[in-house]
């Protein structure tokens, strides 16, 4: 474990970028049609009770990362065992958004550029921060944070001020009653983005007040589900249901339809931007998740050492995961996200808990609350 | 220290290769920007794509007397092909440069086409491509092709593609009986089952032949000249009717987007006696299921000045403009009206009364849905509700009269 120390306003901006990240990118619960901006609101209650359960673990083991207490939990050979499961989660997860990342740029702006070239640029950034540590990703957060607020206020007064938000989009409200959004809420907003704020375990013990990081982190989670679920209407109210769906990157879309005043258009910068910055720190952190538990579970003194090999790892696979778009999409937010995700981020750690409150009956948990 | 400065050396040396950005660069000077590009159908059966093409050198410094205005500010190319992909790749075998779609402002359709096919198969390319801007201006060709209208020179706008974009526009902010429609808001319409399109037709009066040449910018009174024509309705993505006039402007009242306009009132005896102008005007449709029947609701409210007297009448008296106001309100309804029986007559709801039953009845328009067009459209009767308002009658307020 490195010697880090994340204050309780780091852990909120990181929280803050990580679940934005590739969320804003893509059509988040686009098949709950004009319901989609509540089932990514249900979602995220759903993500703040998993982000509970993460953090009451680690409550009973403060001073521990995630793969230290599996292995106090469920044995030496079974623990590890599970956390080596984590790592391989965590690396797939990097090279996913990091794919993410570079389709963007190549649908869009760089259409002749390989996909290599492009995500390599960014891993080799990421690969420099996570050798100077989380504290410099916490750093960089900060001061990244008020640039992304300050393009997203923008952008949005931009688009009330074109009048480009038709309200009547987004009606009739629950058309096909609540089977829809439930369906979508469980295969998918619950886990992605929210759920995967199951990372953030691996930086709670770097935390300065571990007490109250529960309810900064729930604040965040709270935060940027509300952000997303607007930006999510927003585009259904500019673009419409069908063409919301059929965008592969509907915020870009719906960016491109400001028009205000003959000459604030084309903003497609805005989108870029905000992206880039915001994927940087989603891989950033699974990254260093992927680092820093490898360093527990093989007993590495530098994890530093640990970023070039495993940086290059997650930099080849997020080439090869998938042969195209449609099926990193297809893997992304239908497969991964109904058989992978609700075993690791919801069944295990409640198992955790469970196992965890009957080995501490007699002393309670560690924070106490 | 000496390897030191040599590895510092090669970073930079490296950085200066891979960071240039020069991956595919695209020189200015090798980019044929296209401000407009028209499609058509030929004889076989193939896409003919005419892209009009900015000549840099002739369009700058006009207004200064530089040497700007010896060519056309503008060059046409066109480029044959079973799609639009390869209409426009086949054309750069005519053209020394790269055709550069990012500033095309405005797709020009054939009427031929529009009517043979469903123009979705011209859009879905357009809006799939990165460089094409969704908010990109849609018209139709009224009674002549695409390529002739976007071949006519034009005089106080010098590029043509701007010229039609601005009269629409401006045309819609004064008179209103043409919309723009961008390509995004026409995938849209085309799209949803409970809408369909309507657009903007353009009209070339004269000679294309003569509107080629820089002589057609050069008269006061050009011989060849592009004007906004009527609004084209569609079915099912392909061209079914036009209409123009007082039609054309009831149904841009209903689709509320009427900015502006003029209407004359019949005022003691006497025709088109009093104009009023419209500055305001908002329209609220509903669609209620009664009896198993939709029935739509119509609710326009308009706000405006007297803009013409021609009758003395005694403007100072409100019980008078209070009668006025009723004469409006007749006018209008009689064009919401005339449109309504239009949009009926070709079994298209350009006006959206589909879109207003699906928020309202979502379950009605469930079973209806499929037919809405050819059934239950033409037969939904409409209650049509106009409250019009003369504000202020300008600086005078009652008309002059001669040898009073």
């Amino acid at each position: 474990m490195e010697k880090a120390k994340i204050s309780l306003y780091q852990l909120f901006v990181l929280i803050m970028l990580f679940e934005l990240g590739s969320a804003i990118l893509v059509p988040l619960a686009s098949d709950a049609k004009q319901d989609a901006w509540m089932a990514i609101l249900v979602g995220m209650f759903g993500g703040l009770f998993l982000f509970w359960i993460n953090y009451r673990l680690f409550l009973y083991y403060p001073e521990l990362t995630p793969p230290e207490y599996m292995q106090k939990l469920l044995g030496k050979i079974l623990g590890t065992f599970l956390a080596f499961c984590y790592i391989i989660l965590f690396m797939y997860s990097a090279a996913r958004v990091l794919r993410d990342f570079g389709e963007m740029l190549l649908t869009f702006a760089y259409l002749e550029t390989p996909l290599f070239i492009v995500n390599a640029l960014l891993m080799l950034v990421i690969i420099y921060a996570i050798r100077k540590g989380i504290e410099v990703v916490a750093r960089t957060g900060e001061l990244f944070f008020f640039f992304i607020y300050f393009l997203a206020i923008t952008g949005f007064i931009l688009i009330l001020f074109s009048g480009l938000i038709d309200m009547n989009n987004l009606k009739p409200i629950l058309e096909q009653g609540i089977s829809p959004i439930a369906r979508v809420v469980l295969t998918q907003s619950l886990y992605f983005p929210f759920g995967e704020a199951i990372v953030f375990s691996m930086i709670f013990p770097y935390l300065t007040n571990k007490k109250k990081g529960k309810k900064i982190g729930l604040f965040a989670i709270g935060l940027s589900g509300i952000n997303l679920a607007i930006t999510m209407a927003i585009n259904i109210g500019v673009l419409g249901v069908d063409l919301t769906a059929r965008s592969q990157f509907p915020l870009l879309s719906t960016i491109q339809s400001i028009q205000v005043a003959e000459f604030l258009e084309r903003l497609d910068v805005f989108f870029m931007i905000s992206t880039v910055i915001c994927i940087y720190f989603k891989v950033s952190i699974y990254f260093y998740a992927a680092v820093a538990s490898t360093a527990v579970i093989f007993k590495i003194k530098e994890p530093s050492k640990l970023t070039y090999p495993m940086g290059m790892v997650i930099l080849f696979m997020s080439v090869t995961i998938a042969s195209s778009y449609a099926e990193h999409l297809k893997e992304g937010l239908k497969f991964i996200t109904t058989y992978l995700h609700p075993f690791f981020l919801m069944v295990i750690p409640l198992l955790l808990l469970g196992i965890a409150f009957l080995k501490n009956r007699k002393g309670g948990p560690g924070g106490g609350f | 220290m000496k390897i030191k400065k040599f590895l510092f050396f090669l970073v930079i040396l490296g950085n200066i290769l891979l960071l240039s950005g020069c991956w595919s660069k695209k020189e200015l000077t090798d980019l044929a920007i296209v401000a407009a590009l028209g499609i058509d159908k030929n004889e076989e059966g193939r896409y003919v794509g005419t892209m009009q093409i900015i000549n840099p050198g002739n369009v700058a410094g006009g207004l200064q007397g530089g040497g700007g205005s010896q060519g056309p500010p503008v060059s046409v190319i066109t480029g044959t092909g079973d799609s639009i992909v390869e209409l426009s790749r086949r054309a750069s075998r005519k053209l020394s440069r790269r055709l550069y779609y990012a500033h095309t402002n405005l797709v020009v359709i054939g009427e031929d086409l529009a009517k043979e096919e469903s123009i979705s198969t011209i859009l879905d390319p357009l809006e799939r491509d990165a460089q094409f801007r969704s908010t990109a201006i849609i018209v139709i060709a009224q009674g002549s092709k695409a390529s002739d209208i976007v071949k006519v020179l034009t005089a106080i706008d010098k590029i043509p593609s701007n010229k039609i974009i601005k009269t629409l526009k401006f045309t819609e902010k004064t008179w209103g009986e043409n919309i723009t429609v961008n390509m995004q808001d026409a995938v849209k319409m085309l799209v949803s089952p409970g809408k369909e399109l309507a657009v903007s037709g353009f009209r070339l009066s004269g000679d294309v032949d003569k509107g080629k040449k820089m002589e057609n910018t050069q008269e006061t009174e050009p011989s060849s000249s592009l004007y906004a024509g009527s609004l084209a309705i569609f079915k099912n993505g392909k061209l079914t009717g036009w209409i123009d006039g007082e039609t054309a402007r009831g149904s841009v009242i209903l689709l509320d987007k009427l900015n502006a306009s003029a209407f004359g009132v019949k005022w003691e005896g006497k025709d088109e006696a009093i104009i009023y102008e419209l500055i305001r005007q908002k329209t609220n449709v509903m669609v209620k299921m009664e009896k198993g029947k939709p029935r739509v609701s119509i609710e326009v409210q308009a706000e405006g000045n007297i803009g013409e007297a021609s009758v003395s009448t005694d403007l100072n008296n409100p019980d008078v403009l209070l009668k006025i106001e009723k004469e409006i309100e007749k006018k209008i309804k009689k064009e919401i009206t005339m449109a309504l029986k239009q949009a009926k007559k070709n079994k298209s709801d350009i006006f959206g009364f589909g879109d207003a039953l699906h928020r309202s009845n979502p379950e009605a328009w469930k079973k209806m849905k499929s037919e809405w067009n050819d059934v239950y459209f033409p037969e939904a009767k409409a209650d049509i509700v106009v409250d019009a308002f003369i504000r202020r009658t300008g600086l005078r307020n009652i008309p002059h009269q001669v040898n009073k």
